[in-house]
């Protein structure tokens, strides 16, 4: 691994905090959380229900803002943007991979790879080629003008994955990836994951799943809204 | 894999894959789909069906009016009624009544803008050709009435101003009598009789486009057989018939003293019809002591016609208001249905970067599809009805050219503003809830 030689983080959470308002009460979901993750990074965010791991989730994928605190995507800080320009952020930087798939139903599967890319207002010619070739690469090249409800789950899930590479992001976020398949279809959903890190991708994989853990390079572990453990700065005291 | 070149505006070619997709969804309920713009169709096709109906209706009642000239006050003769005459003129014989030559003179002379006057005198009695008869009129009238009644003649000729000045014994006929004294034989050339004289038949004009308008009018003429009339100079008519008119009738008999039946003074200025026909009125108010007369004025019974039109086109743009607006209602309802099912998908897009213009968008194109092929299908639909009303009906119908364009306008708008607001609902959602339902 290269990462010490990389300075610039590919992101950086300084001090997030999150509030909600829970009837009268105040609820912090995270307190003061201080987070940097290095370009190629494959990492494992752990933690019981109801230690902040889905704001974590939200907070990093630009689905929602910090309350207090910053946080830099490739250097930009996001934490105060725009809805619009949020939503730039989401569908040029990151790409997302969620528990229950979220495939578009009325559309094939080159269409659903295609939608980040539409909403980037790449023409439908590049698109087209770019998702076919994301298509093949997941392994469903056959399977291009099916749609979701025609394929298995981890079809599905790989196409997921096809989606989430297709505007070529900075990060990957992975919800809980392989919590509805079985254990041959994670497997191959988590190989896949292996070897898009082996490409340089950097990925972050939320999941209660110890075996996951274990082969990411780096894990952090969450409790009641704040970070825990990480191996990184255990291995590498400040 | 290159990063991508990022072109971001809004291109037909995004718009045509957003109808796409549009399309795509709305296919997904088929049925869903066709009954919620079932409310548009029905607005659309009702609103075209019923202007064309009504253009029809008012179409046919102003050309019967426009027939009689716009530029025309016809003046009537009309037997008074039993209870006025028994006062003034103890049964006397002879009934004298109606216009006089010394009302037409008055007018000629005091009532400006008056600029042709057409006097007739008819003989209401039996018309024979041979052992056919008919009962109708012989109407005495001056060359040019054709012209100035807007009265075609269909074959032959009218008479001309020379057989007036010779008083001579020719008759054009009416299309309607023509074809009941001569149902087999050629009429030009031949004779009719009525009483003693003869007449030679020498044109067919068209029957009276206003007997049918003027009915509704009066109900003083029902013994009259409408439409059956033959046109002889007025000269020739007060030559056979002099100033007394009998008539024969089944065993009964009337005489009466009438100078002049009917006559038509045509203005020069449309806007002095008006005036014209108030000084008229009181220049015969003041000359009859009963009222045997009677005033058309075609331009005040164009202009109480168009009124009409205007209160019928109000009533039509009141219902089709109320059809479009019940039918914006129900796409509105079910839009909001869809949003709520698709909340999902929505989040799923917002992860994926579209903004909340995108989302509007997105539902907006889906909203105004939905309109947008009810009012194509409204349409059709409004198109066909006339049609088949004209074809079955046989009722005059006119479809302006701008009553489908407006039509399919007005579905298209309901569209979009009944579905902007389900589309801003549906970009309003929090990316985050929105992916979390269910």
């Amino acid at each position: 691994m290269v990462l010490s030689s990389l300075p610039e983080p590919v992101i950086e959470l300084r001090g997030v905090e999150k509030h909600y308002r829970m009837g009268d009460t105040l609820v912090k979901a995270l307190h003061g959380v201080d987070l940097k993750i290095m370009p190629g990074d494959y990492i494992s965010i752990l933690g019981p229900s109801g230690c902040g791991k889905s704001t974590m989730l939200n907070i990093l994928g630009c689905l929602d803002q910090p309350t207090v605190g910053q946080y830099f995507l490739s250097g930009q800080d996001v934490s105060k943007l725009s809805d619009d320009d949020l939503s730039q952020v989401r569908g040029k930087r990151l790409g997302f991979i969620f528990q229950s798939y979220n495939l578009i139903q009325q559309l094939t599967v080159v269409e659903n790879i295609e939608v980040p890319l539409y909403y980037q207002g790449v023409p439908e010619k590049d698109s087209r080629e770019i998702a076919v070739g994301l298509a093949r690469k997941v392994g469903l090249g056959s399977r291009l003008d099916h749609r979701p409800t025609e394929l298995s789950g981890g079809q599905q899930q790989r196409v997921a994955i096809a989606r989430a590479l297709a505007n070529d992001p900075a990060v990957i976020l992975a919800d809980e990836a392989t919590g509805n398949l079985d254990s041959k279809s994670g497997g191959d959903i988590l190989q896949i994951f292996d070897e898009l890190n082996a490409d340089g991708k950097t990925l972050i994989l939320i999941t209660h799943d110890e075996g996951m853990a274990k082969r990411t390079s780096r894990t952090i572990r969450l409790k009641d809204g704040e970070i825990a453990y990480d191996s990184y700065t255990e291995r590498n005291p400040a | 894999m290159s990063a991508p070149v990022i072109i971001r505006e809004f291109s037909l070619f995004r718009l045509k894959r957003s109808i796409i997709l549009g399309v795509k969804s709305l296919w997904m309920h088929k049925l869903r789909s066709l009954l919620t713009a079932m409310g548009i169709v029905f607005g659309v096709c009702s609103v075209i069906a019923m202007l064309a109906i009504g253009e029809g209706a008012s179409y046919e009642a102003q050309q019967q009016i426009k027939d009689l000239g716009s530029q025309n006050i016809i003046l009537e003769s009309v037997k008074p009624s039993n209870k006025t005459t028994a006062g003034e003129q103890e049964r006397s014989l002879i009934l004298d009544y109606g216009l006089t030559y010394n009302d037409i003179s008055q007018i000629r002379a005091t009532v400006p803008g008056v600029m042709v006057t057409i006097p007739s005198r008819e003989v209401k009695d039996f018309i024979w050709n041979e052992a056919q008869n008919v009962d109708g009129a012989a109407v005495g009238t001056v060359s040019w009435y054709p012209e100035m009644r807007n009265r075609r003649v269909v074959r032959g000729r009218f008479f001309t101003e020379l057989e007036m000045s010779m008083r001579a014994p020719v008759c054009v006929l009416s299309k309607s009598l023509a074809r009941q004294l001569f149902p087999l034989t050629e009429p030009i050339g031949d004779t009719v009789r009525i009483q003693t004289s003869y007449f030679r038949v020498i044109g067919i004009i068209e029957d009276d486009p206003s007997v049918a308008a003027a009915n509704e009018e009066s109900k003083g003429r029902g013994d009259q057989a409408d439409g059956m009339e033959m046109m002889i100079p007025l000269t020739t008519l007060e030559d056979h018939f002099g100033e007394v008119i009998f008539k024969y009738r089944s065993g009964s008999f009337e005489a009466e003293k009438v100078q002049l039946h009917e006559v038509t003074i045509r203005i020069s200025e449309p806007d002095q019809v008006m005036p014209a026909s108030l000084a008229i009125r009181h220049i015969l108010e003041r000359n009859h002591k009963q009222v045997d007369y009677r005033m058309t004025v075609p331009l005040d019974l164009l202009r109480r016609a168009e009124r009409t039109k205007q209160i019928f086109n109000i009533v039509l743009g009141s219902i089709a208001a109320i059809s479009l607006l019940v039918g914006g209602i129900g796409i509105m309802n079910i839009m909001l249905a869809t949003v709520t099912e698709r909340t999902r998908e929505i989040g799923i897009r917002r992860a994926l970067g579209a903004k909340k213009r995108d989302i509007v968008i997105q539902f907006l194109i889906e909203t105004v599809m939905l309109s947008g092929a009810g009012g194509v299908l409204g349409v059709a639909l409004g198109l066909a009805i006339p049609i088949m009303i004209t074809h079955f009906a046989e009722m005059v119908t006119i479809i302006e050219f701008w009553a489908p364009a407006l039509a399919f306008t007005i579905s298209v708008l309901t569209g979009v503003l009944f579905g902007i607001y389900p589309a801003f609902r549906a970009a309003g959602m929090n990316p985050v809830e929105a992916l979390r339902h269910e």
